[in-house]
């Protein structure tokens, strides 16, 4: 969609002009600046908040920082080169990788599945849409926790509801195998925030033009029709951005993995999340939690931008 | 166009809003009844129970334990009365463990009029909280809570104040050596003759057994037929290995043979003590080479993932609730863990408000007590000190010496819901203590004997970190990696904290934490 | 004149499927929902107990007793606060990013960038900042840093719901002399309500169950709901009635929250205004 003050500066009428032009600038000025006052106040507070904390957290990841040893000298690269090394720490970002991709992926289409079913007229409608939201208004402690009861060997129902099914007494412990307990974090994960592409999907769906997809069942177009060259293409910034805030939200998962495994066994299920904040706060290696954020963010810069120049592309 | 659209959504609009409204309406309703009752019912106590008996309304016991020319808690009284009106922040564990200061709190407000105001923080935040607080300019906290092994580490970082000036001013010096051994001796609240720290609590890691599942005649000759020797509580891993198949074998679902914890960020205890039973050590003392695995620190994890098969399905990912449920409910023979259980399996605390989620015993009068098997471990615990950044420095000190002091401390260990533990000789040697339940002073007896021969958790300079490692090795066997694997990664894991942090440094301080009661080989 | 449009799955279908998917979702809840009701004997039972056996408000009382109710106020009070600052400027800088493209593609990914780092890396920053503004353990402290944190996500979102909206509306309102921010707040906004319903449950959401900051900014005063909830989890207990409890506590407003603003999610507020 292009902007259009071009074209009202063109078919403005001579009543108008005299209208708004007022105080000390005139239209021409008016129309370079006021763009930016829309942007103005989100630019200053970010700005204001993050500046200072980003530099300082940028400086300390140059810093060999124990809590044990009194010197805090400057070391160059040297944590970002241990980092290269640092076996958890790509193991860290597998993992990560893993539940972004097959977790959002999920989500995105459970979500959207869900908003397309939920947006025509039903009985019951509302009931189901606020219900959905439940599981995101729960904290994420208490929805780690409780999932850590329900996948628990003996005491939690999940085994249960399985010894029915099969008819006889099921009581393996889930999160006690890597592979298992990655089944479980993504579905805990899943379960948390396929609400969340649920709401923005239906919202998306509901904002679309009614008379749309009006003329499309008068030409005789089927329900999937509709959904393949209606519905998606129409809803592309939407899907786009959801996708995109999720996914940024999902690299910084943290909650869910501290309270199912707290990485373990072993180290197998941490998060580069998960392992910054034992690093960085458990351990208080400062230097070195900033120099693995900040790899993080270098990373997701990187692929971000080229991701997003892809998209464009594909969009136009 | 626009006129007939607007009647519509406007119709529309309104019959939402009618709706919507009665929707309102009932869901406020319902919400301000649910709080209504639950008011109403908090403040009728327990009346809609059945047949529940009233919670107890005086918890704290009085106690008087003077020896020496004056008592502690009188004196840091006196002396806080001028400090009326202060306020004092102190940090402290969440949930269970800080109804210990809340209930100790109004008591010292109403003898001193210094207000004490709880904060508190879950465990793993303790560590991390204080230190960032004094790292960026401290002052939120008075008292700081902390555990031995981060003794050294709070004192490099300055975040406890040395409490000597204070103690020579105002403490009664034999209270110094009230304190049972372990928990006085160099490494634990002090460093060198400078006190850093007042112990607070004697946390060790207790066998508890059924006595009545031990002297079943039925299950001792079975098991002799089956093993060749008498079932007792076991004294060796071994036994302990035998006696637990015997009675998963047995009884199982029913009764398992027994169960510890496993769980990630905990394992780690029960690993230390028995590693150093078999005759293990950490570190070899010239080299810092690490020697957790050692044949005996793989004999160690093998031995755990074996226990693992006879213990209940899920125990890899037990922690104490887990295994509190399952003893309380009858379904263990046997279990390994810290002090409170004990209290609460006796039936003592049963009807306090505090533990009304602790489900009630089943098998209280059968519980006996000793000591674990090879060697037991010392599971950390608990120091109070004082924050050099506070504004109130002598107040935040008496308090932790009034709190801290023979009888104060000893009504404290005394409360049901106490999860402080009995640390000083005048607690073992309590005649009130004793009469608190029928086996009291059995249970007595065995933590004292369990903690003179125990083995403190590593409390060097990046603790956390070798812990850590230890930890993830545990729960990685557990999953199902061979453990001298295992032990192998966290010993590479080991080597590089040490170097990271001056292998030097670290020498000297391995050499001054052996220097404690802890051995540095076999049990004594 | 209605077409019998073709669905692609018929009304019982619709149903079921929403009903599998409700009882997925649901069920966690209700199992957090009874057991604020349980015993201690039925929090950690085998076989699991589903409904408690002698139901209790036992739980309830201990979590208003012991400052729960202060908890769940300071929390609503930092995230209605939040949220509201967050969806202002948030769509204030998302119609100038849709409409009049300032920035290009920089200033939105820069905005956006804002998210990629994990808290745990800049809070010792943080709190040294807060600390000399004496704002540790206030409202100001947490709301500003949720603001902050919430705005890459509102100007993204309300950046995409703009450009979904026909320009034509605005075009001609300016051309009938609305000047630029009537025609934001006026008319733009007004179409995109969906939209600023999602924004504005989730920067809620987000603010409200919010832990890492809380706990390492708030000391006594201003504590929130999470971190008063994460102390019921300790080393050596659950207290899961009073977990359960204060969950329900704090699901209620929020139930009724996502209720209410369903409203907002009506198809065809733009219905017919292109003509």
């Amino acid at each position: 969609m292009e902007g259009f003050m071009g074209e009202a500066a063109n078919t403005v009428s001579p009543g108008s002009g005299r209208r708004l032009k007022s105080g000390w600038f005139t239209y021409r000025q008016k129309k370079r600046i006021t763009p930016w006052l829309f942007v103005a106040p989100c630019v200053v507070i970010i700005l204001l908040v993050t500046i200072f904390p980003t530099i300082y957290s940028f400086g300390l990841s140059f810093t060999k920082w124990e809590i044990s040893l009194p010197n805090r000298p400057f070391i160059g690269l040297g944590n970002y080169a241990a980092l290269f090394k640092d076996v958890r720490f790509l193991h860290s970002i597998l993992i990560t990788a893993i539940v972004v991709v097959v977790g959002v992926g999920t989500e995105m289409f459970l979500g959207f599945g869900l908003a397309q079913i939920l947006s025509v007229k039903m009985k019951g409608k509302r009931f189901f849409v606020a219900a959905f939201l439940l599981p995101v208004m729960a904290m994420p402690v208490v929805v780690g926790y409780t999932w850590r009861l329900l996948w628990d060997a003996m005491y939690g129902p999940i085994n249960q509801i399985i010894g029915w099914i099969i008819g006889q007494p099921f009581q393996f412990t889930w999160l006690a195998k890597t592979s298992t307990a990655i089944f479980a974090i993504l579905v805990t994960e899943i379960w948390q925030w396929t609400p969340f592409m649920f709401l923005v999907y239906l919202s998306g769906i509901v904002s679309l033009d009614p008379e749309l997809f009006e003329a499309a069942d008068i030409d005789g177009a089927s329900g999937w029709e509709k959904l393949r060259y209606l519905t998606i293409p129409l809803l592309r910034p939407i899907i786009i951005v959801a996708l995109l805030i999720r996914g940024l939200d999902a690299l910084k998962f943290f909650d869910v993995i501290f309270a199912l495994t707290g990485g373990a066994p072993g180290n197998s299920t941490e998060t580069i999340s998960f392992y910054i904040y034992k690093t960085g706060y458990q351990f208080f290696r400062l230097g070195y939690g900033a120099a693995a954020s900040f790899i993080l963010l270098i990373a997701l810069v990187l692929i971000l931008s080229y991701l997003l120049k892809l998209l464009k592309t594909v969009m136009e | 166009m626009w006129p007939n659209n607007k009647k519509y959504f406007y119709k529309e609009e309104a019959k939402m809003r009618a709706s919507r409204v009665r929707k309102f309406m009932l869901l406020l309703f319902a919400v301000l009844f649910l709080i209504g009752m639950s008011v109403q019912f908090g403040m009728a106590g327990k009346s809609g129970k059945e047949s529940a008996p009233a919670p107890e309304k005086e918890v704290v016991k009085e106690t008087v334990v003077v020896s020496g020319p004056f008592s502690s808690a009188s004196k840091a009284v006196e002396e806080a009365k001028k400090y009326k009106g202060t306020t004092l922040n102190v940090v402290w564990e969440a949930g269970l463990q800080s109804q210990d200061p809340l209930t100790m709190g109004p008591k010292w407000e109403e003898l001193t009029g210094i207000k004490i105001k709880v904060v508190e923080l879950s465990y793993n935040d303790i560590y991390s909280n204080q230190l960032q607080d004094h790292l960026t300019g401290g002052s939120s906290y008075d008292v700081i809570t902390f555990s031995p092994l981060w003794l050294i580490d709070y004192v490099t970082a300055g975040v406890v104040a040395p409490l000597n000036p204070y103690i020579d001013q105002y403490m009664n010096k034999d209270d110094l050596k009230d304190y049972l051994n372990v928990y006085g001796a160099e490494g634990y609240g002090r460093i060198g003759e400078t006190w850093y720290g007042l112990p607070d609590d004697g946390d060790v890691f207790v066998l508890y057994y059924r006595k009545d599942l031990f002297e079943d005649p039925a299950n001792k000759s079975d098991f002799k037929a089956k093993y060749g020797y008498e079932l007792a509580p076991p004294k060796t891993w071994d036994q302990f290995n035998d006696i637990g198949n015997f009675f998963t074998d047995k009884f199982s679902p029913k009764i398992y043979g027994g169960a510890i914890q496993r769980l990630e960020g905990q394992v780690y205890s029960w690993w230390d003590g028995a590693f150093s039973g078999n005759g293990g050590r950490f570190f070899d003392p010239d080299t810092m080479k690490p020697m957790i695995n050692s044949p005996i620190g793989v004999k160690t994890l093998q031995q755990m993932v074996d226990q693992n098969k006879w213990m209940p399905p899920g125990v890899e990912k037990w922690g104490f609730v887990e295994i509190l449920s399952a003893w309380m409910d009858g379904k263990l023979a046997m279990v390994i863990t810290w002090p409170p259980i004990g209290r609460w399996s006796a039936g003592y605390g049963a009807t306090v408000e505090q533990l009304s989620w602790v489900p009630k015993t089943k098998v209280a009068g059968k519980v006996g007590y000793v000591p674990p098997p090879g060697r037991p471990g010392l599971a950390g615990g608990f120091c109070l000190g004082i924050s050099p950044d506070s504004k109130n420095k002598e107040a935040a000190y008496l308090f932790i010496q009034w709190m801290n002091s023979p009888e104060i401390s000893l009504q404290r260990v005394m409360l049901p819901f106490a999860l402080r533990d009995p640390f000083r000789i005048s607690h073992f040697e309590s005649p009130l203590y004793s009469s608190l339940w029928p086996d009291a002073p059995e249970y007595l007896n065995c933590l004292k004997e369990a903690a003179m021969k125990g083995q403190m958790e590593l409390g060097i300079p990046g603790a956390r970190e070798y812990a850590e490692a230890i930890d993830n090795a545990c729960t990685s066997a557990f999953a199902g990696t061979d453990p001298k694997a295992a032990l192998d990664n966290a010993a590479k894991r080991w080597e590089e904290i040490t170097k990271r942090l001056g292998a030097d440094k670290q020498k000297e301080n391995y050499a001054l934490w052996e220097k404690g009661p802890w051995n540095k080989e076999g049990p004594k | 004149m209605r077409v019998r449009s073709r669905q692609a799955l018929s009304q019982t279908a619709r149903y079921i499927i929403a009903c599998v998917a409700l009882v997925f979702f649901l069920f966690p809840i209700v199992w957090i929902f009874l057991t604020a009701f349980k015993t201690g004997e039925e929090f950690y039972h085998s076989p699991p107990v589903w409904i408690p056996h002698s139901p209790t408000l036992q739980s309830f009382s201990n979590v208003i007793k012991t400052g729960g109710l202060r908890s769940l106020v300071n929390t609503l009070i930092i995230a209605i606060s939040a949220t509201v600052l967050s969806l202002f400027v948030g769509s204030l800088a998302g119609y100038g990013m849709a409409r009049y493209k300032v920035g290009g593609t920089n200033l939105p990914f820069f905005i956006l960038s804002q998210r990629f780092m994990p808290p745990v890396a800049v809070i010792f920053p943080f709190l040294i900042v807060f600390k000399a503004l004496k704002w540790v353990d206030t409202y100001q402290a947490l709301i500003i840093i949720y603001l902050t944190f919430n705005l890459p996500y509102a100007v993204w979102m309300m950046r995409g719901f703009f450009q979904e909206i026909p320009v034509v509306i605005e075009e001609s309102a300016m051309v009938d002399g609305c000047s630029p921010f009537g025609a934001f707040w006026r008319i733009a906004l007004p179409l995109v309500k969906p939209g600023l319903v999602a924004t504005g449950v989730f920067c809620f959401i987000f603010s409200w169950s919010e832990f890492f900051f809380a706990v390492c900014l708030t000391r006594s005063k201003a504590v929130t709901l999470s971190v008063h909830l994460a102390n019921f989890f300790g080393k050596m207990m659950v207290m899961w009635g009073e977990v359960g409890a204060l969950s329900v506590m704090a699901m209620l407003p929020l139930f009724f929250l996502s209720f209410v603003v369903q409203r907002y999610l009506v198809r065809g507020l733009t219905m017919g205004a292109v003509k």
